[in-house]
C-alpha cells in the first residue's frame, strides 16, 4: 500500500508537488547521511531514526495534522523498510490530501515574504516607541484603506476581500511589487469610504501601501507616508474634540486652536479650585447624597442636612481682581460675574 | 450610575471615579483648617491643596494606562516626597516653582524665530502643556492630547457642579 502511495506522489505533476517532493527528498538525504555513519542494528536503527523522524514530522506536520497515528505508522515503516528513499515516500500517505498542504504552504510562503515588507514598512510606521493598542487599530485602518482599493482597480477579482484566499493575496502582492508607479488614481485616500467598509473587511496584519503616480516607492518614503497618515487621522479626531476647529485648515492653525483650548481648560481648573478653596471653609460634604443623583446633576440633589454656608471673607475680592485680566473667554466671565454678585450679597 | 471596571474608558465612569476621590480629598482639606476666619495664608495654602487634590484625583481616576496620568502621578509623588524631606530638614520653602520663575526672569535670551514649517513651534508648545509630552512621538502625543482634553473637560464639569452645589 505504501509504495503505491509513493507512486501517486511521484506521478502528480505540478509546481507545488515538486516543492513538496523536494522537501521529502531533502529529509531523505538527511536520513541517509545519518544512517550511513554509525553501525545499523535493528534497535539502534529505530532509536537513531526516532529523533530525526520526530523532528522531521514536526517540521512537516506544522499544519497540525494528527500526529500520533502517523508517527506510529512511520515507526512501523522504519523497521520494515531499510532504504531512506522508501521511508520518505512512506511519509506521503501520513499527510492529508496534498492539495490542502500545498495551499497552506503557499500561504505560509506569502506571509514569509510579506513579513519582510511588514518589517520595513509597518515596522517603520507603527513601531515607534510603544506598540500600544491604539497604534494597531489605526495601522489596520491604514491596511484596510489600501486593501480596499485593490478590488476597485483590479476588476478581475470578483471575490470580496474577506473571502480572498492565499493565492489571490499573493497575486496582488506580486502586482504591487512589479508596478510600483502604476497606481494613478487608484489609491483611495478617501478615508470616509474606507471607514464605512472597515467593518466588512478583515484586518490584515501587514500594511499595503499603494504609491501614487510620481511618488517614490522605497521603504523609507512608504513608512513616512504611513506615519503621516496616522498623524492626520489623529489630528482629525482632535479637531472633532475641540469646538470650532472643524472649519480651520492647516496644521499650524489647528494646533494653535488645540493649544488654546488646553490652556483654557487648565486655567478653568485652577480658577474653580480657587473658588472651592474659598467657599470650602466650613463645608461638610455628604458624599452619598451627591452620588444618589449620579452626579450628572449635582445641584438637584441638595439635601437639607447640609449645613448652611457662612460666606467667605471680603479679602478674596482682591485676589479675584488679579485673575480678572487672565480670562478672556466668555464662559469664564459669566462665572466671574455671578461670583461677584454673590460676593456683594 | 454604575462605575464600570477600568477597562472601559467611558467618560461617565471616569467622571464618577474622579468625583468620588475629589470629594474625599476636599473633605480632608475642609476638616483640617480652622473653622473661623482663615487668614489669607491659609486660603492660599488651601487653594494649592485643592489644586493638587484635583490633579491627583484626576490622574488616579484615569489610572496608569495613559502616559500623561503616569507622569502626573510621578510628579506629584516626587513633589510630596521633596516637600516632606524639606520640611523635615527645616526648610519651609516649596521647591520647584519659585526657583524656576526667578531663573527665567534673569535670563532673557533672544531667539530667532525659524520659519514654522509643519507647525513645529506649536508641537513643542503642546509638548510642554501635556504632562509627559516631552518624550513622546507625534502620533502618541496627539492621542494623549485628545484623552487629556476629554479628562480636563470632565474635571471642569464636575468641579463646576460641586461649586454650584456648595454655593447655591
Amino acid at each position: 500500500m505504501d509504495p503505491i502511495g509513493g507512486n501517486e506522489v511521484r506521478s502528480m505533476n505540478g509546481a507545488k508537488d515538486v516543492e513538496f517532493g523536494v522537501e521529502a527528498y531533502q529529509f531523505g538525504e538527511e536520513l541517509h547521511s545519518l544512517m550511513s555513519g554509525p553501525p545499523v542494528t535493528g534497535n539502534s536503527f529505530t532509536a537513531l531514526l526516532d529523533l530525526p523522524a520526530n523532528q522531521a514530522m514536526e517540521l512537516l506536520h506544522s499544519q497540525a495534522v494528527d500526529d500520533s497515528p502517523s508517527e506510529l505508522r512511520l515507526k512501523g515503516h522504519c523497521v520494515s523498510h531499510q532504504s531512506p528513499y522508501n521511508h520518505t515516500l512512506n511519509w506521503a500517505p501520513a499527510f492529508p490530501s496534498n492539495t490542502a498542504l500545498i495551499e497552506r504552504s503557499s500561504k505560509y510562503s506569502i506571509f514569509a515574504a510579506a513579513d519582510a515588507t511588514v518589517d520595513r514598512v509597518g515596522g517603520g510606521g507603527g513601531g515607534q516607541g510603544s506598540p500600544d493598542s491604539s497604534s494597531m487599530p489605526s495601522n489596520s485602518r491604514a491596511n484596510v484603506m489600501k486593501v480596499k482599493s485593490e478590488p476597485a482597480d483590479s476588476g478581475s477579482n470578483p471575490n470580496s476581500l474577506p473571502h480572498a484566499s492565499g493565492p489571490t493575496i499573493n497575486e496582488k502582492q506580486m502586482n504591487r511589487k512589479e508596478s510600483g508607479k502604476k497606481g494613478k488614481g487608484s489609491s483611495k485616500r478617501g478615508k470616509t469610504t474606507a471607514n464605512d467598509n472597515s467593518e466588512e473587511v478583515e484586518k490584515l496584519p501587514y500594511v499595503h501601501v499603494r504609491a501614487r503616480r510620481g511618488q517614490a516607492t522605497d521603504s523609507h518614503s512608504l513608512a513616512e507616508r504611513a506615519r503621516r497618515e496616522k498623524i492626520n487621522v489623529r489630528l482629525k479626531l482632535l479637531q472633532e474634540l475641540v469646538p470650532g476647529c472643524n472649519k480651520i485648515s492647516g496644521m499650524a492653525l489647528v494646533l494653535d486652536e488645540i493649544i488654546n483650548h488646553v490652556q483654557f481648560l487648565q486655567r478653568q481648573v485652577e480658577f474653580l479650585s480657587m473658588r472651592l478653596a474659598a467657599v470650602n471653609s466650613p463645608m461638610e460634604f455628604n458624599v452619598d447624597s451627591l452620588f444618589s443623583a449620579g452626579n450628572g446633576s449635582v445641584t438637584d440633589s441638595i439635601f437639607p442636612s447640609v449645613m448652611p454656608l457662612t460666606w467667605p471673607e471680603v479679602q478674596m475680592n482682591s485676589d479675584r481682581q488679579q485673575w480678572q485680566f487672565d480670562y478672556d473667554k466668555s464662559a469664564n466671565s459669566a462665572l466671574f460675574h455671578s461670583s461677584q454678585r454673590k460676593m456683594e450679597l | 450610575m454604575n462605575p464600570h471596571p477600568s477597562s472601559c474608558s467611558n467618560g461617565r465612569s471616569i467622571r464618577t471615579r474622579f468625583a468620588r476621590r475629589f470629594l474625599r480629598a476636599l473633605k480632608k482639606i475642609g476638616s483640617k483648617g480652622s473653622s473661623s476666619r482663615p487668614s489669607p495664608r491659609d486660603i492660599s495654602w488651601r487653594c494649592r491643596r485643592v489644586k493638587i487634590a484635583a490633579d491627583a484625583s484626576m490622574a488616579s481616576a484615569v489610572g496608569p494606562r495613559r502616559v500623561w496620568s503616569r507622569t502626573m502621578l510621578n510628579m506629584l509623588r516626587s513633589r510630596s516626597h521633596a516637600c516632606l524631606h524639606a520640611s523635615r530638614l527645616g526648610n519651609s520653602r516649596r521647591p520647584g516653582a519659585d526657583r524656576h520663575a526667578v531663573g527665567k526672569r534673569k535670563r532673557l535670551v533672544l531667539k530667532r524665530k525659524l520659519p514654522n514649517r509643519l507647525g513645529l513651534n506649536q508641537v513643542n508648545q503642546l509638548r510642554r502643556l501635556v504632562p509627559g509630552g516631552e518624550a513622546m512621538d507625534l502620533d502618541i502625543l496627539l492621542d494623549e492630547t485628545a484623552h487629556y482634553i476629554k479628562c480636563l473637560a470632565t474635571q471642569v464639569k464636575v468641579m463646576r457642579s460641586i461649586v454650584d452645589y456648595c454655593s447655591a
